[in-house]
């Protein structure tokens, strides 16, 4: 409730003095930061010699260095990942150029970045932004125009990282980190249902969505334990999006159609709902306690995720520490025999807003930090967000095994999986709002309410009205 | 103002002349500059914003670049907007769900710490009011977890006494009852504590003598209590009613996975759905239009409700 008593409405009045001031003085300065690479890798004893191979940097050109101040905003893990990856290095190649960091939620930042483009001034220097809300800002305005740039970096980068940070044309952001979506399984589960159990078996026994359904009966019937977790009351459409994604569909089409009601999408949706009436599932929504639980639980173990590769650094540190060694990677189901086994989740980029006042001190940093083999194997070396660079995928890192997955050399499936994510339509400017229509939709064909194809008819029609786009 | 006008022969009681205020603004110039930051601010925050969304509920703007006029679409397309009618009818809901209920418990527990009876009543009327001033956002998040389906507090006990676990956080009505259970808890003492306000208004002499007069205590309190309570209670009743539409923080809280919507919709408030239009979908033409529909909505409804139960019988 909103009730507005005069101390709140005071207290109001000097929150909105406040934002406006801090947006006009500069900042007290940040302390110089000594942060040690920490590798994260709980509970298993980890090799970790960074071996980095340096790629000779082209000699420094006649231009002198930017100098200056630059502030770059992000949300903690991003911020841990550059403190202890890039931060020291650049301050060692840059002494003139003072990097102020900033850390916020993602709300917040998302929230306070367009609060700070439409009043014209606030905004950083950088900007961390998803990939999923991306477009959304560059359809907005107000960030700086890379495409001169990016252009050494055109062929260097996955390419469906590039899709979104695009528009007429031009290029407005700089890919960080790329999300392969796997199928994490739990090894003693698998075991105990007699399915197999070593990845390369599991990839080959669940080709497709089908396949992966009778595996789901097979464990329900042996082991009672759940396949995996799939919400119903609150499914924002995540597991939907990525069997989306694979097939390289979306919400819309190329020439901006909407089409999250095509034939495909339904069919799609009756694929994932099959899961949930043949009772394989567990009905923990993702990220509450409940779903952590059945997740890091040896006693009641889900039996796998379709997530990813981030999802296993956080399965690993936080969530299921106490399962090491009993997960492996297989490669996602297609939805069709012999269609490709590789979506996306996730991923994040780096932009410049236009009122950046040093663009070039801000490129450099960006360049430094996402541009360069050694920065970013640095930066995957504390955190595991694959880089979306994938000059770097030779290195010798890539064929570390890794004990908390069984000794499975797990990066190796990711970049292999990297490669080969589809262009799919599934982000866009739009992209919160037809989420949120999607997501309703989802949830009354889970509930019951509407067949797959009536909901999607509906969400669609309302995606349409709303975007203006018929 | 005109030199004919103050001129003018027609009025009955010609305005001051204009340097005759501007004197009066001189004289009282220390009295105006301790009280013009409130009207600053107010112009810059309050007047402004009211004023430019006005406008802006006839265009098309997205926060930043051109804006555009569109005319009435914003409202012709309202009209048609599933959400938004569904976050209203949700506030009807809420209202029923929860008012009633904290409207009696509060004057209830009022009227208990009023008597004066209760040992340790200042203890008491502190523990009723704390949760009013609980951070919204950690209340919401331990709701979560008592609300939990499979491993919450809640659907334990109910485990014990043999009772069905109930999806709280899962179901449609579940969702509902599990915001008003939520507001009722954050609300109860804030509701308390005005009607206890109210009650200590009221001189003991009058059910002194209505006791006197032969009333039993009940009829004291009924025929004399509640009737002069009427207004205290309306007032909380009308606070509450706009309460109910106004939910925000609450529900975004308790349904943080869902972005405040709730199972299929069931809990998303109209406040949630002007938010979400604005700064998650950056619709700031088509939000204007939504706060303008639902501030007309919600003045009928406190006009309506001054009018039935105000009026002096």
């Amino acid at each position: 409730m909103n009730r507005i008593s005069p101390i709140k409405h005071l207290a109001l009045i000097f929150v909105a003095v406040a934002m406006v001031l801090s947006a006009c003085t500069p900042a007290a300065t940040s302390e110089p930061q000594t942060i040690e690479i920490t590798k994260i890798v709980a509970g298993t004893p980890v090799v970790e010699q960074v071996v980095v191979t340096a790629t000779p940097l082209p000699e420094a050109t006649a231009a002198p260095k930017p100098t200056g101040k630059i502030t770059l905003w992000g949300w903690k893990a991003a911020l841990d990942t550059i403190k202890g990856g890039v931060l020291d290095d650049f301050k060692n190649e840059y002494p003139d150029i003072e990097v102020e960091i900033v850390e916020l939620s993602t709300n917040d930042l998302y929230q306070k970045l367009l609060l700070a483009i439409s009043a014209g001034t606030g905004a950083p220097d950088i900007s961390v932004i998803e990939n999923s809300h991306l477009a959304q800002y560059v359809d907005l305005g107000g960030l700086t125009d890379l495409t001169d740039r990016v252009t050494p970096y055109l062929d260097k980068m996955n390419q469906y990282k590039w899709h979104d940070a695009q528009m007429d044309g031009k290029y407005y952001a700089m890919p960080w980190d790329s999300g392969p979506v796997v199928l994490y399984y739990r090894r003693d589960v698998f075991k105990a249902a007699g399915l197999p159990d070593d990845p390369d078996g599991v990839s080959q026994a669940i080709a497709t969505w089908d396949d992966y359904l009778n595996a789901c009966k097979t464990i329900k019937e042996k082991t009672h334990a759940d396949c995996f977790a799939l919400n119903k009351a609150n499914n924002y459409g995540r597991l939907y999006e990525m069997m989306l994604w694979q097939q390289g569909l979306g919400y819309y089409n190329e020439q901006g159609e909407i089409t999250a009601d095509s034939p495909e999408n339904i069919a799609t949706l009756e694929k994932m709902v099959e899961f949930w009436d043949a009772g394989v599932v567990s009905d923990q929504q993702e990220w509450t306690d409940g779903w952590y639980a059945e997740l890091g639980s040896n006693e009641t173990p889900i039996a796998s995720i379709v997530e990813a590769a981030w999802m296993g650094v956080f399965l690993k540190t936080f969530i299921a520490p106490g399962t090491a060694g009993n997960w492996g990677v297989a490669l996602m189901p297609a939805v069709k025999a012999g269609q490709v086994r590789s979506a996306n989740d996730g991923g994040s980029t780096m932009v410049i807003p236009a009122q950046s006042e040093n663009p070039d001190a801000a490129w450099a940093f960006i360049e430094f930090a996402l541009g360069r083999e050694e920065s970013q194997l640095k930066m995957f070396a504390i955190s595991d967000f694959i880089p979306s660079l994938e000059t770097t995928y030779s290195n010798a890192m890539f064929i570390e095994p890794d004990s908390f997955f069984g000794g499975q050399v797990t990066r190796k499936v990711y970049t292999e999986v990297v490669k080969q994510i589809p262009q799919a339509y599934v982000y866009g400017p739009n992209y919160t709002l037809m989420n949120g229509f999607i997501s309703t939709a989802v949830q009354k064909v889970a509930a019951g309410q509407m067949s797959a194809t009536d909901a999607l008819k509906e969400a669609a029609e309302a995606i349409r009205l709303q975007t203006g786009t018929d | 103002m005109l030199e004919s006008d103050v001129l003018s022969p027609s009025r009955k009681s010609p305005a001051p002349p204009r340097s005759h205020l501007w004197r009066d603004i001189v004289k009282a110039r220390w009295p105006y500059l301790f009280v013009s930051p409130f009207y600053l601010f107010f112009l810059a925050f309050g007047l402004y914003p009211v004023a430019f969304s006005i406008y802006l509920s006839f265009t098309q703007w997205k926060g930043n670049g051109p804006i555009r006029f569109i005319g009435l679409n914003n409202y012709s397309l309202l009209l048609h907007d599933n959400v938004f009618w569904q976050s209203m009818l949700n506030g009807v809901l809420l209202f029923f769900i929860y008012v009633p209920i904290m409207t009696l418990l509060a004057l209830v527990l009022a009227v208990i710490l009023n008597s004066r009876r209760v040992r340790g009543f200042k203890l008491f009327r502190t523990l009723i009011f704390m949760p009013y001033i609980t951070n919204m956002v950690a209340a919401g998040f331990t709701f979560q977890i008592l609300l939990n389906e499979k491993y919450g507090l809640l659907n334990y006990l109910f485990g014990i006494f043999h009772l069905p676990a109930v999806p709280w956080l899962e179901s449609v009505w579940g969702a509902r009852i599990s915001l008003g259970l939520l507001v009722t808890w954050a609300w109860l003492g804030y509701n308390m504590i005005i009607m206890l306000a109210g009650l200590q208004t009221i001189p003991n002499e009058l059910n002194e003598a209505a006791l006197i007069d032969g009333a039993n205590p009940q009829q004291a309190f009924f025929l004399v209590t509640i009737p002069l309570l009427r207004p205290v209670i309306l007032f909380s009743v009308v606070l509450s009613t706009m309460g109910s539409f106004n939910l925000f923080t609450e529900g975004f809280a308790l349904f943080s996975g869902s972005r405040g919507h709730g199972p299929v919709n069931s809990a998303i408030t109209p406040l949630i759905a002007i938010y979400e239009q604005a700064f998650g979908n950056f619709k700031f033409g088509y939000a204007s239009a939504m706060s303008y529909v639902y501030f007309a909505i919600i003045f009928a409804l406190t006009l309506l409700q001054v009018r039935y139960f105000g009026r002096e019988d």
